[in-house]
């Protein structure tokens, strides 16, 4: 499903990534690891076609395409969602009509038939029960004095509702207490599926003892240094990044 | 006095003068004077402070208006959605036609007992009308002045007056449209006695190169209310010059909306005055503009009483070439404690080439107050951008979204819910026609 070669990626002039390979297959988990500054979100951003982060090498494939050569708004429609850590808030958009401008413009995109008010409202709320988000949530402006937790539930709402093929996970876990982390999981496991690949990248493998990954990365100084199993990310919450190049935090 | 385009305005008053209303009478001796303070001011330009922005005499300078022929027989609207904006709303209405009052086409049905409407030329007798016109409000001398211009050749408009404790059934919307090119100068009179309510709508469409010249004059008894709507889209050719002096008696209130789509240049003018305590004035708007329009809005709120409340919120956005301005002054007079006026502007640049230019002011001379202003300008932001297109909405929509959002706050005053839905809705409209 996505194919990333030789990745190299600057930002600000910078190279952040120094050549990465990574080969995600329909209805794996991979997460990614790394320390701070390691270049997670730097992946996660190139991925989702953000301004300012600039491809000098390498090629990213999805679903058999070139998905640099798609804008931000295409590779969503193509299927590539991007839960962000810290989720925008946008005052005077509710949260249900960008939940339907966003739904409609992906399935516009993909020549598929809008869907009216009546089928939009029971779809989203249909998804929404499950990650209690209330309709009180749905009519209050995007991420607009949403608590943590609330932020990342309505980040998972979106996806839940736009079924993207992709989904990468940036930080999900940040900011959340322990009960909040166990419903955004609960959300994202009931998103696991022979047809959809997912990307969670983490700096802590405490998120990983709920969404339990297929396939573990390091990541450290722009490079991926070390894939194993799900048992790496027990060995890495044991000894730290420090072997990986990383200052011991 | 060596200005061609202000010699030209007094020349077509020794022209029309005995064809103007009220010849004969006290209004023409008002005209006279008037006309004599205009040749001694002329027309104002940016070296004027209240005019910093907006250069009225090199604007009229280079159109060269003629007087706006008269115009008769069946008139088509524009196709311009703001033509029939508000269609739906049951109201009455009176349609102005390069500023002349046309019967034929206006409707107004069964009005309250206790309601007069007339033109201008029926009321000119009556001593309100009369207040209102000699009215003067001197609190911002410079923007006050071109006031004169109109009295001098003012050949038209709506007057309203409302009896004590009479509610005007239904809106009374005003229709001023230009159908041939030229210029207009309009007078409206507005008079509601103690606890009488009204409700005006107006709009101001057209598609040719017109000067239009309005002044609107209002007076508020005590606790009665006036709610108002204006709509302006004009020709990128055509420059709109509109003044409202309101003065509001205590306990009355005054909701004023205007929602600018512009034109060539355009400058509204709001004086307010609070004449008896406890009276409370919102003059709010929202603009949008592109290519090379020009939209200047000017509001004075003089708290010359204790008590009073006004509010002030502009905002709008700003794409192509377009320039913004709002000049703004709230004045708390020595003796008029516990006034609340808040004055406040935001403007949106959607394009790197617009600009706003934003002037709030308070002068304040009593202590015990609560007075706010402020103003900012921004840009749209790309963080808010990047968030919504990653969902699947194509940057176009996503831009649409954050702009409504913007102006929405905004827009939810206007007082009228019918009128704010179709203004709402043409502020969609306008976006989708601006994108590429």
């Amino acid at each position: 499903m996505l194919e990333i070669k030789n990745l190299h990626v600057t930002v600000g002039g910078k190279e952040i990534l120094k050549g990465i390979d990574l080969d995600i297959r329909a209805g794996e988990v991979h997460a990614i690891m790394g320390p701070n500054g390691s270049g997670k979100s730097t992946l996660s951003y190139v991925l989702a076609g953000r301004d300012g982060y600039v491809v000098t090498e390498g090629s990213i494939r999805f679903k058999g395409k070139d998905l640099l050569e798609m804008n931000v708004d295409e590779r969503a429609a193509a299927g590539v969602f991007l839960a962000f850590q810290y989720p925008l808030e946008i005052p005077g958009v509710t949260t249900m009509t960008f939940l339907k401008t966003a739904l409609n413009a992906q399935r516009k995109a993909r020549g598929e038939e809008e869907l009216d008010a009546v089928r939009f409202l029971k779809l989203v709320r249909e998804k929404s029960r499950p990650l209690n988000v209330s309709d009180d949530m749905l009519k209050r402006s995007l991420n607009v004095g949403y608590s943590g937790g609330e932020k990342k539930r309505a980040e998972v709402l979106q996806m839940s509702l736009l079924e993207p093929a992709l989904a990468v996970l940036d930080e999900t876990d940040s900011g959340l207490d322990i009960d909040a982390l166990k419903t955004v999981a609960e959300g994202v496991n009931a998103l696991r599926s022979p047809e959809r690949a997912m990307v969670v990248i983490t700096h802590y493998q405490r998120l990983l003892d709920y969404i339990v990954p297929d396939v573990v990365h390091v990541l450290s100084q722009g490079r991926i240094v070390k894939t194993g199993g799900k048992d790496l990310a027990l060995e890495l919450e044991k000894s730290g990044y420090v072997e990986y190049g990383a200052d011991a935090a | 006095m060596d200005e061609k385009t202000a010699q030209r305005f007094i020349e077509r008053y020794e022209e029309a003068r005995s064809a103007l209303p009220g010849a004969g009478g006290w209004l023409a001796r008002r005209r006279e004077a008037a006309l004599e303070s205009f040749r001694e001011a002329g027309l104002p330009h940016r070296r004027l402070e209240d005019w910093k922005y907006t250069d009225l005499r090199q604007t009229l300078e280079k159109a060269a208006f003629a007087s706006a022929p008269a115009h008769e027989g069946a008139v088509v609207l524009p196709g311009r959605r703001s033509a029939s904006a508000f269609a739906a709303i049951d109201r009455h209405v009176l349609v102005f036609v390069n500023g002349r009052y046309r019967t034929d086409l206006s409707q107004v049905v069964r009005l309250p007992k206790g309601v007069e409407l007339h033109a201008l030329a029926d009321v000119v007798h009556e001593q309100w009308a009369k207040d209102l016109v000699e009215r003067r409000f001197d609190d911002a001398r410079q923007a006050e002045n071109i006031v004169d211009l109109n009295t001098a050749l003012m050949s038209d408009g709506a007057c309203l007056r409302i009896r004590k404790g009479v509610k005007l059934d239904k809106p009374l919307h005003l229709l001023f449209f230009s159908a041939d090119a030229g210029a207009s100068h309009t007078r409206n009179l507005v008079f509601l006695e103690n606890e009488a309510e009204a409700t005006i709508l107006e709009t101001h469409v057209g598609e040719v190169a017109s000067f239009a010249d309005i002044v609107t004059d209002i007076a508020i008894g005590e606790g009665a209310r006036l709610n108002h709507v204006k709509l302006q889209d004009e020709a990128s050719d055509a420059v709109h010059l509109a003044t409202m002096r309101a003065r509001l008696a205590a306990e009355a209130k005054l909701s004023s909306f205007t929602l600018t789509l512009g034109c060539g240049v355009s400058r509204g003018q709001s004086f307010v005055l609070f004449s008896g305590e406890g009276a409370e004035a919102n003059i709010d708007g929202a603009y949008a503009l592109r290519d090379k329009q020009h939209a200047d809005q000017f509001c004075v709120i003089d708290h010359a009483v204790p008590a009073c409340t006004s509010h002030t919120l502009f905002k709008g956005v700003l794409d192509g070439k377009s320039v913004g301005v709002f000049q703004g002054k709230v004045i708390v007079r020595p003796h008029a404690q516990k006034s609340d006026g808040r004055q406040m502007t935001h403007a949106l640049l959607l394009s790197r080439d617009a600009a706003m230019n934003a002037k709030p002011e308070l002068e304040i001379y009593a202590d015990d107050v609560q007075c706010a202003h402020g103003s900012t300008v921004g840009e749209l932001s790309k963080e808010a951008i990047f968030y919504l297109r990653s969902r699947g909405i194509p940057e176009a929509e996503a831009r649409r979204l954050l702009v409504l959002a913007f102006l929405e706050e905004v827009l939810d005053l206007a007082p009228h819910n019918q009128a704010k839905d179709a203004l709402k809705l043409l502020v969609s409209e306008w976006f989708g026609e601006a994108a590429p």
